[in-house]
């Protein structure tokens, strides 16, 4: 038998994807019905993880801007946002072992320091950061204005992506915290996060004076931040610090802090299953909405698989162009979905100052999802071609 | 005719419509769980007050929401009781210690309520009678809900807080909210103990009760004339609308929520259109034969909405049933005072019936394709 003989084979040098292309294109009000359906439900799975991952980026954004390999802070303390300093000392024996090449403090308050903007005279919490100007341990992002900057006492540099309500963008000439005048002399793009509303960046005695330690000696140190010496085996410097320091002291690497935070979002925030459940059914969803789509079509279309399968195409040959249609589907699904997520996300993270990002690996994500959800439910409705038999056409 | 037909062409081909009752009875529940999220984080914010009995609520001027009072003269209480209708004004101190006897070594925040044991401030009697334990030296009563990170809270157990030793003298239900990941009651005069820096001279919310019978917002127009600028004072409904738009507004849950409902919802829509739509488009020729033998298109149309109204109620009530389940399992998991209302069910179900509406009319165009010559072509 020759390739041209055969119907199939005929076919086939044309490629396969034409027949699921146009059965596809063949129901234009149809097509657009199923790209919706399944867009949908594919920007409701995005927009769910999308959510979530701004989440707990917002937590963990502030962790991954310190600038240092290994982190000292009170064993007690269960999460980043919460003031647990330990004594200044600590930090000192650190910096006496062979292979710490820096090791500065990290100063900070959540709960105590309040913001009086000069727009409405109104007090808000803020988020207080501090250190020595000279040795910034935290690598603000878009800084304008520099930490040197706030080397005077009493000077500040504020986030201007810092909710709304605070005023700090612009940044205004002067504020108050808890009752002392500061200037305010440069500004960054941090964002708020779920319990921050916005951040104020000063140097060490600023904050001394702000918030004096017991006895009205020196603040304790809220993380020490410590850089290595080049070539050095993080793992052998960890090991002797903590050695070195007291047992209430907790010696950390970057992904090790980062973990305790994630760890105590997901254990305490309930964002994870919240997003999750959004995401299953999202998922379910799109699963019925394509199912149905497929479904109909290889109904409508029986007869004329009936008829290929006549005239010899083999069954696993229709099975595929079942699947590639619905892979085709997917996309035409996806596509808009997706575009419309990066602007959503535009928007409302622009509302909501959140970091809701279209990222490539939120793309390939919802992408897979998307593509198993349509191939699940074509390979259910596929039973339909399976079973198509020739000599009902007639 | 209408009912019956649209009941044969349903019930024709049993498994498709079951399909269609599925995704729509998903969409409905997603609408009930997005709702009930978006409902529930002001509802968190709002659980002492719910609990609590009082009328009238004083706060300091830079009052922003429950958990950030601000503070102000505890000497404006003791003006408010001099008023006739006033039968108590009752201080409440807040204040964040470490809890140092968590699990691992761990010193999680616990939020303190301090209260005056007598005052009986609680809408749980039960738990304004547990109340009395409070007399006692360093004594504290724990919210049950409060996390396992800060170990067992048994009865007699003696817990580490800011250094001072403080003993459990039970615990109470009633929901840690917003409040943090634990709260507990003591006596004022415990509060001063475990904040020395603080005065008990200065409170941070004033609960007031009035006489039965007292309308509050009179009441509240006549204390605000005699406690003056100084201090802010609500009335039930406006200290929940207060509330509300803090949590709607000020933070991004609102945002968040807000927008998973509204994708839910259009999510809904495209089920039931795209159900609908199917089962029309597969039922063209029987509609094109009922067109020629005389039936005008309108009792095809509304054929069609009766179809959508059948699947979306038949996906309704089990959506409903199902939400009530999984609200049950967040308030279990979340703790957070995730409740069905009647508002809330006559909502969605006003949602659904405008999903059933929303995609009946898209499939029209469907049904206007429905030719009777075509029924021979």
């Amino acid at each position: 038998m020759t390739a041209t003989s055969n119907p199939a084979h005929g076919w086939r040098s044309v490629g396969f994807v034409p027949l699921a292309w146009r059965n596809l294109l063949a129901n234009k009000p149809r097509l657009l019905r199923s790209s919706g359906g399944i867009g949908f439900a594919v920007l409701l799975m995005l927009m769910q993880l999308g959510f979530e991952r701004a989440f707990f980026n917002a937590s963990l954004e502030v962790i991954r801007l310190l600038d240092g390999e290994i982190f000292l802070q009170r064993a007690s303390k269960y999460r980043f946002a919460t003031k647990d300093p330990f004594p200044a000392r600590d930090l000192a024996t650190a910096r006496a072992i062979a292979g710490v090449a820096t090791a500065w403090p990290l100063y900070a308050d959540w709960h105590h320091l309040f913001w009086r903007s000069p727009s409405d005279g109104k007090d808000f919490l803020v988020r207080v950061f501090a250190f020595d100007p000279d040795q910034p341990v935290l690598s603000l992002p878009e800084l304008d204005g520099g930490p040197k900057g706030v080397s005077d006492l009493d000077t500040a540099i504020v986030d201007r992506r810092a909710r709304r309500f605070l005023g700090m963008d612009p940044p205004p000439r002067a504020a108050e915290l808890n009752g002392t005048k500061i200037n305010i002399v440069g500004s960054f793009a941090l964002g708020p996060d779920f319990e921050n509303d916005g951040t104020v960046v000063v140097a060490d005695r600023t904050f001394a004076k702000l918030l004096p330690g017991r006895g009205g000696g020196p603040p304790d140190v809220e993380l020490g931040v410590i850089k290595l010496t080049p070539g050095r085996d993080p793992t052998a410097v960890q090991q002797a610090i903590t050695a070195a320091v007291p047992t209430d002291i907790a010696v950390l690497t970057k992904p090790q802090l980062l973990e305790l935070e994630r760890k105590f979002q997901a254990d305490v925030s309930s964002a994870g299953p919240i997003f999750a459940m959004g995401t299953l059914v999202g998922f379910i969803v799109g699963m019925l909405i394509s199912y149905q789509i497929i479904y109909t079509d290889l109904a409508e279309q029986q007869p004329q698989y009936a008829t290929m399968k006549a005239m010899g195409y083999r069954i696993g040959y229709l099975v595929r162009v079942v699947l590639e249609q619905a892979a085709l589907s997917a996309l035409t699904g996806w596509v808009p979905a997706v575009l419309l997520a990066v602007l959503l996300f535009r928007i409302v993270g622009e509302i909501a100052l959140l970091p809701l990002h279209m990222t490539l690996e939120l793309a390939l994500v919802s992408l897979l999802l998307t593509l198993t959800m349509c191939l699940i439910s074509a390979v259910l409705a596929v039973r339909r071609v399976v079973t198509a038999d020739p000599a009902e056409v007639f | 005719v209408r009912l019956a037909l649209a009941w044969r062409i349903l019930t024709h081909d049993k498994g498709r419509t079951a399909l269609a009752v599925a995704g729509v009875f998903l969409a409905i529940l997603l609408v009930f769980v997005q709702l009930g999220f978006f409902i529930a984080v002001p509802r968190g914010g709002m659980l002492l007050y719910d609990r609590t009995r009082f009328d009238l609520l004083v706060a300091s001027t830079g009052y922003e929401y429950q958990v950030q009072p601000g503070e102000f003269s505890l000497s404006l209480l003791d003006k408010a009781r001099t008023v006739p209708d006033v039968v108590l004004a009752a201080p409440l101190y807040f204040g964040s210690a470490k809890w140092r006897s968590g699990e691992d070594g761990k010193a999680p925040d616990v939020f303190v309520i301090g209260l005056d044991p007598q005052a009986r401030v609680f809408t749980a009697d039960e738990l304004n009678s547990q109340l009395a334990v409070l007399d006692r030296t360093d004594t504290a009563l724990v919210d049950s809900t409060t996390r396992p990170m800060f170990g067992p809270l048994t009865t007699g157990r003696v817990v580490d807080i800011d250094g001072e030793k403080v003993t459990i003298g039970g615990d109470y239900v009633l929901g840690t909210g917003f409040m943090g990941l634990g709260v507990i009651l003591v006596s004022a005069d415990n509060f001063a103990r475990l904040f020395p820096y603080r005065q008990l001279g200065q409170v941070n919310l004033g609960l007031i009760r009035l006489k039965p019978g007292v309308a509050p917002d009179p009441a509240a127009a006549a204390l605000r004339k005699l406690l003056g600028n100084s201090v802010r004072i609500f009335t039930r409904p406006e200290l929940e609308a207060h509330e509300t738009a803090y949590w709607t507004t000020r933070t991004s849950v609102g945002l968040l929520f807000g927008s998973g409902l509204i994708v839910s919802f259009v999510v809904g829509v495209m089920v039931v259109y795209q159900i609908l739509a199917t089962q029309v488009s597969r039922q063209l020729p029987q509609f094109a034969t009922l067109k020629a033998v005389g039936y005008a298109d309108r009792f095809l149309g509304g054929t069609v909405t009766t179809m959508a109204l059948m699947i979306v109620l038949a996906g309704f009530f089990p959506a409903l049933v199902a939400a009530l389940a999984i609200y049950a399992v967040i308030r279990d998991k979340t703790l957070l005072p995730v409740e069905m209302s009647g508002t809330r069910i006559a909502a969605v179900f006003a949602a659904s019936l405008a999903m059933a509406a929303a995609s009946a009319l898209l499939s029209m165009n469907t049904l206007r394709r429905a030719d009777p010559a075509d029924l021979f072509g």
